[in-house]
């Protein structure tokens, strides 16, 4: 099937007003050699066949049989079913990016909400339209920094910054001829502060930070500020910004720049995406945000209206001096992140922040009196540490056994802590499964 | 006056319910100087207000399902509602990106058997859908032609070329990977100037950046040459796959001589444009390319598929997982509902109503290209000036006939211009409407040319201060706003 | 004494100091300016490159220093009244002031009527 309204004998008008008998003798310019014969046969589906096609490759997935405990940058939140219908609503769904303002003041409006709902949470003074994912933002972000100071030459990343967003990181400045110097972590997962000030100098340009890092620990951010303050080094802090929730945002925390991926609101987990990355920060960088800004403006009449603005900074104007390439974003995912904001809103987002944080560490509490059991310490979000005394293998197989995906085998991404996982615990999670997932683990240590 | 949903906020509504609490959870409080010290400024809104908020936006946007939408370079096709079934189905939904192999071998099949059906279409080797929009295929094909010239021992090719109609993605993801840039000049029948390319090409080409059907909607003829020439220099080429839509089944860019090349999920593989995204932009590549591909790939063993996360000569990695998986998968249910024979049919379709409309039109406007053109086409209004009219006036007055303008002022070299992808879902009367439309704002602009100057009237706003809203930014709601 | 590019930018000497702006062609070509980015006092600019940039909603424009220099003032009233470039552009819209490196390139530029010959 297809989707082509028009059919013989409108086809038959249009050729006869072109003068032609075959759409072919528009194509007369393409080379003999490379152009391909009209297929005979009919190779498509039927909308019924189509749908019976998806549902069997959707039963080869079985990930839904078990109980998830995985997270490290994506994570299982309940998405309200407000969501998918304001998504799904053909306005919002099937319109392009808003060049003609005038016909597009809905998107324009949910934009300028969502960039007002990221500076609300995170207390920055502005933010963008959306980044694809946290990944990519962290990448723009040290981008931002490197424009800042065009004379510095190196930054400084924590190893325990999500390992894929690292990677796109010295994917983004490949070519840039940065150095890249990576502050490791102590026993517990904490950012190294010796190895920090050892690093600070005067060519850094940026330093940026996860927290709550890779393993779920909280940074002591304020300190990095001090640190970094007297070298007039920007600081990125990347972060889960549910955490903001219940944790002192960037703002409080005197942060230059605020990244991460809002996925946690309202975005499935999708096996990967789509997400949405957020990249706010403070005025003084406002002209080297990359992407889409929207602004408030007037019509002729006085009546209040929003555009796209500040659009001499993007690829379509700027071309090659673009502070990004970046054209399509996020937009649509970013509306359902801002619709889960206002759903919990005020007083509800700090109330979800804090069952995560509450319901992971009554899980992290129980599982420390199993002996054989060890975690780490230092505070946390939604996520933390354990090791089990049996491989990683070993124990992974045990809990599918009861259809639970107990967390992530760390080692996938760093090597040297084997038998380390990545357990994540969110408002999905009642005490009746916490118990269960307990009790299967002191099976294990039996 | 419309209220931001910030300004709707009353004290202590809401619409949130969260799970009872076990009072076992309430004795785990985190340490206070860790803490939020200032309050959450989100609004307090309920569900019904909320909801009514959302919905009354939606009367303030235009939209495909709504209205006619011939933006050029954005083939605004119906974005067909059994994908966004396909996408919803929790089977897919709840899959973790890291989730074992063995659990989500529904999904790697998805993106194994999609990349084969590019692959077929495009006439190259491999592939990724990790990119997450078009610009970031650039990106990722940019990378991976500065890899394997890396990898050639080569490091004088520093030098990249773009033709001066190119979409502004192209130079912007040239310099961000450390390019300089040479631009090619497009000539007065459309085509790309080949003695300038000539002359510019050397053993500091690193590649050329270009689609084809090229930002005017013309098929360069000269392209097997071009491709010719730019491989002999010792350089390879990039395709920028916006406009594959006329393409489709019916030349593909391998045998036009492309190395690398990425394709706009959003634009010809019917994903919605959401406003501006989330889109997809996969990368296909030739055989000595695929080296270079980004992780993670996905490989087949037998019957199981498997995600691969390493590999030496890899660029890397450029998303946080595996990209827009939910929109690829739109895409390939698309793909399979088409089958090979329909895709075919989207290209002769696209073109046959671009040509359509294009001569239709032509009483009205300038054409700079008389040749048939693919799937778009250009249009000048700047014979209206003398009215004091602009081709801006113009689509803003579409407006308030209920069809969304086509793109204007782009490509950048043609003065006055207006692109226009009316594209192959589009019938015979939209199309006829469209020009019954255009013929009445022309006689317009002969009798009543402020008419057209201060256009739309009948939408929710007149037009905006642009200007203000650069001088003076107001980028987020404030307290005392 | 002022004298022109063919870039449209002008300058204005006295003594070693020139003040450059843009011409009333240039703003009018680019329309409402909307920001102006001005370079860093003290920096060093080689005749021909890029010194400040002219923003409108649609277009950024780069405008190039006549002469070589040694930037040594800006000014700083645009970065509140940008506009001030359309409404003046030969007068209170300059730009910045540059200590010349090389007087002699003075000899490359046009005067004001050989500037004004180019619109004929």
């Amino acid at each position: 099937m297809d989707y082509i309204s028009n059919q013989e004998p409108q086809i038959q008008e249009m050729l006869q007003f072109l003068g032609i008998t075959d759409v072919d003798a528009l194509f007369a310019d393409i080379p003999a050699q490379i152009k391909l014969a009209r297929p005979t046969v009919d190779d498509g589906l039927s909308e019924y066949e189509g749908s019976k096609l998806i549902k069997s490759l959707a039963a080869k997935n079985t990930f839904s049989d078990y109980e998830n405990y995985l997270g490290a940058g994506a994570y299982e939140h309940y998405i309200p079913a407000l969501t998918g219908a304001i998504c799904s609503k053909s306005e919002f769904l099937t319109s392009y990016t808003p060049y003609q303002p005038e016909a597009s003041q809905g998107m324009l409006q949910i934009i300028f909400e969502f960039q007002s709902a990221i500076c609300a949470l995170t207390g920055m003074d502005v933010a963008n339209a959306s980044a694809y994912d946290g990944a990519s933002a962290c990448a723009e972000a040290v981008l931002i920094a490197l424009r800042s100071h065009p004379e510095r030459k190196k930054i400084l990343m924590g190893a325990s910054v999500h390992p894929n967003y690292q990677a796109v990181v010295e994917q983004y400045l490949a070519e840039h001829g940065i150095d890249i110097v990576k502050i490791p972590f102590g026993v517990s997962g904490e950012l190294d502060f010796d190895a920090l000030k050892s690093q600070l100098d005067a060519q850094t340009a940026a330093i940026l930070i996860q927290s709550p890092n890779f393993f779920g620990n909280i940074e002591n951010m304020k300190q990095v500020v001090a640190l970094t303050k007297p070298f007039e080094a920007l600081v990125i802090h990347c972060a889960n910004p549910l955490s903001y929730g219940l944790f002192a945002p960037p703002g409080e925390l005197g942060v230059d720049i605020a990244i991460g991926d809002c996925q946690p609101f309202g975005l499935a987990l999708n096996y990967g995406g789509p997400y949405a990355g957020y990249v706010a920060c403070k005025q003084a960088l406002l002209r080297q945000l990359p992407g889409r800004i929207v602004g408030e403006t007037v019509d002729k009449q006085g009546r209040r209206g929003f555009v796209l603005t500040l659009q001499a900074r993007e690829q379509h104007i700027r071309r090659e001096k673009a502070t990004s390439n970046i054209c399509t974003n996020q937009a649509l995912a970013a509306l359902a992140s801002l619709i889960v904001m206002l759903w919990y809103g005020k007083e509800g987002l700090p109330q979800l922040a804090l069952t995560n944080y509450q319901r992971a560490a009554y899980l992290k509490q129980q599982l420390e009196k199993i002996s054989g059991i060890e975690t780490t310490s230092g505070a946390i979000f939604n996520e933390f540490l354990v090791k089990f005394p049996h491989s990683a293998a070993h124990v992974q197989h045990y809990f599918r056994k009861h259809h639970i995906e107990l967390g992530l085998a760390v080692d996938s991404f760093y090597p040297n802590l084997s038998n380390w996982f990545l357990v994540t615990v969110t408002e999905t999670k009642s005490k009746m499964q916490l118990d269960r997932y307990v009790s299967v683990a002191k099976e294990l240590s039996v | 006056m419309s209220q931001t949903i910030f300004e709707k906020s009353q004290a202590k509504q809401r619409a949130y319910s969260l799970p009872a609490e076990d009072p076992v959870f309430a004795a785990f409080s985190p340490p206070k100087d860790l803490c939020r010290a200032t309050p959450l400024l989100l609004p307090e809104v309920s569900e019904l207000d909320l909801t009514r908020h959302f919905s009354q936006l939606a009367h303030k946007n235009m939209s495909i399902d709504t209205h006619f939408y011939p933006l050029g370079s954005c083939t605004m096709k119906l974005n067909p509602r059994i994908n966004e079934w396909a996408a919803s189905l929790p089977e897919f939904t709840h899959c973790h990106p890291l989730a074992p192999n063995e659990s989500v071998q529904g999904c790697l099949q998805i993106i194994y058997d999609f990349l084969e059906i590019l692959c077929k279409i495009s006439g190259m080797a491999a592939g990724t859908l990790v990119p997450n929009a078009g610009a970031q295929g650039e990106f990722t094909g940019i990378r991976m032609i500065a890899d394997y010239h890396k990898k050639r021992g080569d490091h004088n090719r520093c030098e990249m070329l773009i033709p001066d109609s190119a979409h502004g993605t192209n130079p912007a993801t040239a310099a961000m990977n450390g390019y300089k840039l040479i631009s090619i000049r497009t000539d007065e029948n459309g085509d790309m100037d080949l003695q300038q390319l000539e002359a510019s090409l050397s053993k500091r080409t690193a590649g050329l950046m270009l689609t084809n059907p090229n930002t005017l909607g013309l098929f360069s003829p000269a392209i097997l040459k071009i491709s010719s020439l730019v491989h002999q220099s010792g350089g390879l080429l990039y395709y920028d796959g916006a406009n594959l839509n006329p393409m489709l089944n019916l030349a593909r860019p391998g045998d036009m001589g492309f190395d690398v090349m990425h394709i706009n999920l959003h634009k010809t593989f019917s994903t919605p444009h959401g406003g501006g995204g989330p889109g997809a932009g996969p990368v296909l590549c030739s055989q000595q390319l695929e080296e270079f591909l980004p992780m993670p790939r996905v490989i087949k063993h037998g019957e199981e598929y498997r995600l691969q996360n390493h590999s030496k000569t890899s660029i890397g990695n450029i998303a946080s997982f595996q990209g827009n998986f939910g929109i690829c998968l739109r895409a390939y249910l698309y793909a399979k509902l088409h089958g090979h024979y329909g895709l075919r049919k989207i290209a002769e379709q696209s073109v046959l109503n671009a040509n359509y409309l294009k001569n239709k039109l032509a009483p009205f406007f300038k054409v700079p290209f008389p040749q048939p053109c693919m799937h778009e086409f250009v249009l000048q209004a700047d014979q209206y000036l003398s009215k004091g009219v602009r081709v801006l006036d113009i689509a803003k007055r579409l407006l308030d006939y209920g069809v969304h303008a086509p793109t204007i002022y782009f490509p950048l070299i043609i003065k006055e211009c207006m692109l226009i992808e009316p594209t192959e879902t589009e019938s015979k009367a939209t199309l006829d409407q469209f020009v019954r439309i255009i013929e009445v704002i022309v006689n317009e602009i002969e009798t009543q040319p402020e008419l057209v100057q201060n256009a739309p009237y009948t939408l929710t706003v007149s037009r905006l201060d642009e200007v203000k809203a650069a001088r003076f930014p107001i980028l987020k709601h404030t307290v005392d706003h | 004494m002022k004298k022109y590019s063919e870039s449209h930018e002008w300058i204005e000497l006295q003594g070693n100091i020139g003040t450059v702006g843009v011409t009333d062609y240039a703003q009018k070509e680019l329309g409402d300016i909307v920001y102006v980015e001005l370079p860093k006092v003290d920096k060093e600019i080689s005749k021909g490159s890029e010194a400040a940039v002219l923003e409108s909603t649609k277009a950024a424009a780069d405008v190039y220093s006549p002469v070589s220099g040694k930037i040594i003032a800006v000014n700083t009233l645009l970065s509140t009244e940008a506009q001030t470039v359309n409404s003046s552009p030969e007068n209170e819209g300059w730009l910045f002031k540059i200590e010349l490196k090389d007087p002699a390139e003075l000899a490359n530029l046009m005067s004001q009527e050989e500037y004004h010959n180019l619109f004929k």
